[in-house]
């Protein structure tokens, strides 16, 4: 910085920025970069508790062979290709009809879809639990109803716990992508839709070729959260089917969890399986930019 | 603009207040179990961490009755806390050397002891000289010893019993002679008939935890590992199979009910929906929390696997142990507390065996008043002298480092052999994948 006599007005906010900006960075190395490059250094190690030694590549080595990590990450993959778009999809089509401004109790609508997000992980996974548990209130009313005659197993059937959790995702987190939907849409100039009304668009074709377009970097935008957040989906299946049937419904977050506090701790391998989910969103955020990004640079 | 730095000035209010109260947090916790000061080894307060609020935690807090008694000086806490996030605090306390907020003393279970005692070492007080061996069953002793250092003062016994309602098996025309000395297939072939008769399972089984599967093994006196307590023993261990082979058979035969946790196990037997309960002895305490069902309940040895010769029909599973941490501020006074209750007051185990059905680990328990009274919920049955009977017939095994380890990779082989994969060829996988976990 230059130095000179008497600081004009411009050189004491400058300070002043500089001040702010130190501080968040400091905050940032010392809370972030600190922990992951130690996590990195831990990831070399292996050994039970605090007898840790440093062991090189070995643990990633072993993560190829390690069949639990596998079905870990076959699992956190699947609830990403189905819950993912499932729950975009189900957002932005629920924004737009209430976005609608002819249509009436908005507000109430609105308010009852977003509601799920601000409910806590554990409660509402404990709420699912039950809900959905062999004498809960879901499979008896299916019951009720003759469309099943004996309850569905949803926790202890392998293929049926990872749909609840599945659904158990989708209803926590469709409201909160929902609501970047709806700023979006009134950021749309309404004289384009007036437009293509005049030219006689459908509603559909409205919606694909103008709605969708217009809301591409916010598509983008939740589609990266949505994958990192399912990507570290730890409370759901902690709660609800603690991994289980025999990990059929086990993540990556929640083996991680084993690794240090189930099993016998070690904290070197675990530190290794979670820089593997790092890599992974760092790779699939690449990927969504590309796909999705581009045109924003015009 | 004003309105903004007010609402700044404001969130930086609060986030100070907050950071205040995170380390104001950290200092009470300290000061109530004591922090760690090297040196000091005596301390006026105590505090003892526990899982399970109707036995353990009970347990606690009427040994603390005892203690006051002898030393009033001496305050002492009990804390009741899940067992997972008791495992959880001390591995993250222990692995950082962070005493603040640890207990003095706390309560393990008898699978993961071993674990500990190697992660940590120096962390879990040595108690040679506090307690007596020659006190305690053997099986119980050598999850905490090490040569001849002791770790730990024994507690509950994990005696596998198999509890079952008199009034099911007689609809479907067993009598109380017909469950004595049991084999599990002929267990299978009455859980057949109670099936079709009186349409309720006969037992519940849990595919995330196949403790069915552990009772059957250590029956045989074999476990997933060696000896040794770390050579993995899963492909050529023949009690193993046919313990396998049996809860399939389970599966197969309709006779179980699935359940999901341990809420949902305790609540199938609670409602009547099974006719039986093998299970370790504590489960009692439950069993006899469904008042209805009194008089309609007994006790008989847990079956033994038909086919291997080894096995008996005793067995154990679960079971915990006290132990003081080395690092916290007095541990001498926590070893003396350990000392003058648990490891040595049989009018405390006493009492104990009435308030919360214990079976304790003492071998002079036998001798105890309520040991010998008759238990009204099991229909007049003397069921802690079985329990004891039993007790010295558990046949010992090394459960060594990996239990947990090791079962979330067996609780998947299972599942899959139960829905019909090669034993050999699935055993043999999950032989390779354990060695590589506990390598």
């Amino acid at each position: 910085m230059p130095k000179t006599k008497g600081y004009s007005m411009e050189h004491k906010t400058n300070r002043w920025g500089w001040v702010f900006v130190t501080l968040s960075t400091l905050l940032i190395l010392l809370f972030v970069f600190y922990p992951m490059i130690q996590t990195l250094i831990t990831s070399m190690q292996s050994g039970m508790g605090s007898n840790l030694s440093f062991v090189g590549l070995k643990n990633y080595t072993r993560l190829l062979g390690d069949a639990t990590f596998k079905k870990a990450l076959f699992n956190t993959f699947l609830y990403l290709i189905i819950q993912v778009p499932v729950m975009i999809i189900l957002a932005l089509l629920i924004a737009v009809v209430l976005n609608d401004p002819k249509l009436k109790f908005r507000g109430v609508f609105r308010t009852a879809i977003f509601l799920p997000c601000v409910t806590s992980l554990v409660a509402y996974s404990l709420i699912m639990k039950s809900i959905f548990a062999d004498d809960g209130l879901f499979n008896k009313m299916l019951m009720g109803l003759r469309i099943i005659s004996s309850p569905i197993p949803w926790v202890t059937d392998p293929v049926f716990a990872k749909i609840l959790i599945i659904i158990a995702i989708t209803w926590r987190w469709t409201g909160y992508n929902m609501i970047f939907y709806l700023s979006g849409l009134q950021n749309i100039e309404p004289s384009i839709y007036e437009a293509a009304d005049l030219d006689g668009a459908s509603a559909f074709r409205k919606f694909t070729a103008i709605t969708v377009p217009m809301l591409k970097p916010i598509i983008l935008f939740t589609t990266i959260t949505s994958t990192s957040g399912t990507l570290q989906l730890f409370d759901e299946v902690m709660n609800i089917t603690g991994g289980g049937p025999a990990n059929a419904t086990v993540s990556i977050s929640q083996y991680i969890y084993n690794l240090c506090f189930k099993y016998s701790p070690n904290f070197g391998y675990a530190a290794a399986v979670s820089y593997v989910v790092v890599l992974i969103i760092v790779i699939l955020s690449f990927i969504q930019f590309k796909i999705g990004g581009d045109k924003r640079e015009h | 603009m004003k309105a903004k730095r007010i609402l700044a000035a404001l969130l930086g209010g609060i986030m100070m207040l907050s950071m205040a109260a995170c380390s104001n947090d950290g200092k009470n916790e300290g000061s109530s179990a004591g922090s760690s000061q090297a040196g000091e080894e005596t301390a006026d307060s105590l505090t003892i961490w526990a899982w399970d609020d109707t036995f353990n935690v009970a347990a606690a807090k009427t040994a603390i009755k005892y203690y006051a008694e002898k030393e009033p000086d001496v305050k002492v806490n009990v804390v009741s806390m899940a067992q997972d996030d008791i495992i959880q605090k001390l591995n993250a306390a222990l692995s950082t050397g962070t005493y603040d907020g640890l207990p003095n003393i706390t309560l393990i279970e008898d699978y993961r002891i071993q674990n500990f005692l190697t992660s940590y070492p120096g962390e879990i007080k040595e108690l040679t000289g506090s307690v007596d061996p020659s006190k305690f069953a053997d099986y119980k002793l050598k999850f905490m010893t090490d040569v001849d250092k002791i770790y730990g003062v024994p507690f509950d016994s994990g005696v596998t019993a198999l509890f079952y309602r008199t009034d099911i098996l007689e609809e479907a025309g067993y009598q109380e002679d017909d469950m004595e000395d049991l084999t599990w297939e002929k267990y299978i072939e009455i859980g057949k008939a109670v099936k079709e008769k009186t349409g309720k399972a006969m037992l519940t089984l849990d595919p995330s935890d196949i403790g069915q599967i552990r009772i059957m093994m250590q029956s045989a006196g074999e476990w997933y590992v060696k000896e040794d307590g770390e050579t993995v023993n899963i492909k050529d261990n023949q009690a193993l199979k046919d313990a396998v082979a049996i809860y399939k058979e389970m599966v197969d035969s309709g006779i179980s009910k699935q359940v999901a946790d341990w809420d949902s196990f305790v609540g199938a037997f609670q409602k009547g929906e099974v006719a039986t309960v093998p299970s370790g002895c504590w489960i009692a305490s439950s069993i006899r929390a469904a008042e209805d069902q009194n008089g309609k309940w007994a006790v008989a040895p847990i079956p033994r696997l038909g086919n291997n010769e080894k096995s008996v029909n005793s067995s154990n599973l679960g079971g915990a142990s006290w132990y003081v941490l080395e690092n916290v501020k007095g541990a001498d006074t926590a070893v003396k507390f350990l000392a003058e209750t648990f490891a040595s007051n049989d009018d405390l185990m006493n009492d104990l065996v009435s308030e919360i059905s214990l079976v304790s680990t003492l071998k002079s328990a036998g001798e105890l008043e309520n040991y010998k009274k008759e238990n009204e919920f099991f229909g007049g049955q003397k069921v802690f002298e079985d329990f004891a009977d039993w007790t010295e017939q558990i046949p010992a095994v090394n459960y060594g480092l990996h239990t947990y380890a090791v079962e979330d990779i067996m609780t998947e082989a299972v599942q899959s052999i139960v829905k019909g994969a090669d034993m050999e060829k699935t055993l043999q996988n999950a032989q390779s994948q354990a060695e590589a976990a506990v390598g």
